[in-house]
């Protein structure tokens, strides 16, 4: 038989072993992030070629603490290595383990032993042995694992070819269980063979305790005649366990040894500051008050430049191209649109990056510890917490993650509640805001007005998300058992390889994900701001013309006149003008009204939206989104449109309503059900336009 | 007149673009999570 | 009252004696939380709880409802 030159390759560990950073020493940039059929569980597919020409798909499953799933993400895991027939089906498995936790990580290697697939055993941070005095006995421990084992850094970046080498010899790897696990109840499995001759043992044994699909065999049959309480199935779970740690601990007391003299010790020395009861929570908001000052400071240097850039490539458009509609559309419609999405580059690269640093280095979990006593309080979870600081990138993932908080009460009001903090999609629509209507000074000399509004819109939407919380924890009546496992990873320095390949992903998605909508709409708006029905748009020349019989305008005025009266006469003019009596009281006009509309899609389009109707509005094309603001006045009373008053309004309009159609349906599907998102959806909205109302009637 | 043509044939593909992302999503939820800030990874 | 982790002093160590498989989750008996095996009680958080452990050389965290169901003998450490 000719030898396969395309494998399935499947990563598999525990969190915090690095399995990523394996991923990407395998795989380098080259991979994909995609979802799995159905459910919103990110899918990493890498593709690395390997020595004498094979080509290998790798796969990046979830990580995972055992084959007993307890999330979707962990069912993914299951339904993937119990499915022969998907084409992803691994032709070897990788279980990736930490040298410091091998232990405990071994639980999952033994279940995977027992699915009968080739499995190396790659243990990683191997730089770290020296450092705590581990030695390890490689050939007995693969002996009795009965496994390759691929001692490797991810870190330092060792070993890894030689795992490359190890992967193509995987014919040869052992496909024996290392232990025979059925002794837990003998007769059970005996019977169970019996019935279902030509199946393997543990895959039946987990189709029968675990909650996912299996092909070819009818759950039902095997779980009416196989059938044990809940509590009888646990027992025996737990007979598996300790069966497994038996074996693991056997094998280990002769493979590994640790000299507990040479052992150092830096995490008790860091975990008695970070999480004492003052400095902990010190430390935890400088983090904050540093991430957020200087997402605004460093910021807004590439921001003003790519607005710039822009509007001066909209003027360059215009005067090179052959005028007609096309030239329009390009430099008032395209080239704007993409403006829009390119200047929240910066934003979220920054956020991504800070959040990513965080997760790295194992502080968050000391977060999550720090923090579960108090959330508890507002019917949260301490593990709410990285829900919440991740709903400051994207409140999308952030919602998926609250899946591993195990209670559903918590989680479902950590749904609800997340949607509050300030997205990064609300970033833009501030930072131009607070550009307009705050003072660029400095307090005390170092810290910047305008960061210190945005740091204040941040904790507000914090303030209201727990605030929420406590309010839903009073009304929901939902009970159900709690518990709260976190494993508190060892601290780490984040790597530059894995926090940029993060930051890259995250930024790629936004670009090409919400980026081709807002570009749509972008097109679409400008077709409705550049055409109108009837004659005061179609007779717009004339009827400017004839109003100012007496006192002729010059060319500049006479064409800008004549273009504000085609673009309030224009079919978004009409939309705007019908909707300007229910937002007036909010202090904003017809053109934030459309504005406000088309964010309904997505909150970024806000700034493009206002981008293409002033530049539809205006002549002069060389002029930044920000300046044309700014300019904007009320023709009535010749007041700025854009003043402290309807300023407050805007950003308090923007921080509290629903206006994300993506978090809407990622709702929907953690829940299951529709009323949660449409309570989202009319609550939020409704609370953001009586607090905007109300900001607005003071302040004016 | 050129010009005209292909304007309207790309707010043709814009908004068919639109039409399909929001109404016909349960076809293609599977591929994408989200509309909305698409840094749904 | 039974001597559970909950009545563990910081640094202290013990040994899991026994528990209710019901009320305590898979997931920490896989993290190695199994009659026979040591726990210590590494920290508590402000607030006094949750509880920052070492069972079994994994390093969690629990909160104190289930730190109360797990029965431990606690090793008396001879310092002298």
């Amino acid at each position: 038989m000719v030898s396969k030159q395309n494998i399935n390759i499947a990563l598999i560990g525990n969190p915090n072993v690095g399995k990523t950073s394996v991923f990407n020493q395998l795989t380098g940039l080259n991979q994909q992030v995609g979802n799995y059929p159905g459910i919103t569980v990110e899918k990493k597919i890498g593709f690395c070629k390997l020595p004498t020409n094979i080509k290998a798909n790798i796969l990046d499953l979830p990580g995972t603490y055992s084959l007993n799933a307890s999330s979707i993400d962990e069912n993914v895991v299951i339904e993937l290595l119990l499915n022969k027939n998907d084409k992803l089906y691994p032709d070897v498995a990788l279980v990736v383990t930490d040298v410091e936790n091998l232990k405990r990580n071994l639980l999952l290697f033994t279940q995977i032993k027992d699915l009968e697939i080739p499995t190396i055993l790659v243990i990683n941070m191997a730089d770290r042995m020296k450092f705590k005095g581990i030695s390890l006995d490689i050939p007995y421990l693969e002996e009795h694992l009965k496994t390759k084992i691929a001692l490797i850094s991810s870190r330092k970046g060792f070993g890894i070819q030689e795992l490359k080498e190890m992967i193509i010899t995987y014919r040869t790897i052992s496909t024996e269980p290392c232990l025979n696990s059925s002794v837990i109840d003998q007769d059970y499995f005996d019977s169970l063979r019996k019935a279902f001759p030509n199946q393997l043992l543990y895959k039946l044994w987990l189709v029968i305790t675990q909650d996912v699909n299996f092909l070819n065999l009818d759950r039902n049959e095997i779980r009416s005649s196989f059938t044990k309480s809940h509590s009888d199935l646990k027992r025996l779970q737990q007979k598996e366990t300790i069966k497994r740690y038996q074996f693991i601990n056997d094998v280990l007391k002769e493979g590994l040894k640790i000299d507990t003299s040479i052992a150092k010790d830096y995490r008790s020395k860091l975990d008695r500051v970070l999480t004492h009861k003052v400095w902990g929570y010190v430390i935890f908001f400088l983090i904050l008050f540093v991430i957020f000052q200087s997402i605004f400071e460093w910021s807004t240097i590439p921001m003003d430049y790519i607005d710039a850039s822009f509007a001066s490539l909209s003027a360059y458009t215009a005067a090179e191209l052959p005028a007609g509609v096309l030239t329009n559309l390009i430099s008032q419609g395209i080239i704007p649109g993409i403006g829009g999405i390119l200047i929240f580059i910066p934003q979220i690269a920054f956020l991504f990056m800070f959040i990513s640093i965080l997760e790295e280095s194992g502080y968050m979990s000391r977060v999550v510890f720090l923090m579960d006593k108090i959330m508890r309080k507002f019917g949260l979870s301490g593990k709410s917490v990285v829900p919440l600081i991740s709903g400051t990138a994207c409140a999308i993932p952030a919602i998926m993650a609250t899946r591993n908080i195990e209670n559903w009460k918590e989680r479902l009001i950590t749904i609800l509640v997340t949607p509050f903090t300030t997205c990064s999609a609300r970033l833009p629509v501030y930072a131009i805001i607070i550009g307009l209507v705050i003072p660029d000074t400095h307090l005390f000399g170092f810290l910047n007005m305008q960061g210190i509004t945005l740091m204040l819109l941040y904790l507000l939407g914090f303030g209201t998300a727990i605030f929420s919380a406590y309010i839903l924890n009073k009304i929901l009546k939902i009970k159900g058992k709690t518990y709260f496992v976190v494993e508190m990873p060892n601290y780490k320095l984040p790597l530059f390889k894995n926090v940029g390949i993060n930051v890259i992903e995250k930024t790629k998605a936004f670009v090409f994900g919400a980026g081709k909508i807002i570009l749509a709409i972008s097109i679409v708006l400008w077709f409705l701001a550049s055409y109108g029905p009837g004659k005061s748009f179609n007779n717009a020349e004339q009827i400017i013309t004839e109003s100012h019989i007496n006192d002729p305008l010059n060319d500049q005025d006479f064409e800008n006149a004549v273009a504000s009266q085609k673009l309030e006469n224009s079919y978004i003019g009409i939309m705007g003008k019908t909707i300007e009596p229910a937002i007036s009281p909010l202090g904003y006009d017809w053109k934030i009204g459309i504005a406000i509309i088309s964010s309904f899609a997505a909150r970024e389009v806000f700034v493009g939206t206002l981008a293409t109707i002033y530049s539809v509005g205006g002549s002069d094309n060389e002029v930044t989104i920000k300046n044309r603001m700014a300019a904007e006045v009320n023709p009535a009373t010749g007041e700025k449109i854009f003043n402290f008053a309807s300023g407050i309004s805007l950003l308090l309009f923007y921080a509290f309503a629903m206006q994300c159609a993506g978090t809407l349906a990622i709702t929907k599907k953690e829940t299951n059900s529709w009323k949660w998102p449409l309570g989202q959806l009319v609550l939020m909205s409704g609370f953001a336009y009586i607090v905007a109302l109300i900001a607005y009637q003071i302040l004016k | 007149m050129y010009q005209e043509i292909i304007a309207f044939v790309v707010l043709g593909i814009a908004i068919a673009f639109l039409i399909k992302k929001f109404f016909f999503k349960g076809k293609k939820s599977d591929k994408d999570c989200g509309s909305g800030c698409g840094s749904c990874g | 009252m039974h001597t559970t982790i909950h009545s563990l002093k910081k640094g202290e160590q013990a040994i899991i004696k026994d528990f209710d498989i019901d009320v305590v989750p898979l997931k920490l008996l896989e993290m190695g939380c199994l009659p026979g095996n040591t726990v210590e009680l590494l920290q508590i958080a402000p607030f006094g709880d949750p509880l920052f452990l070492n069972i079994n050389g994994s390093h969690v965290a629990i909160r104190i409802e289930t730190a109360k169901e797990i029965e431990v003998d606690i090793i008396k450490l001879n310092l002298w």
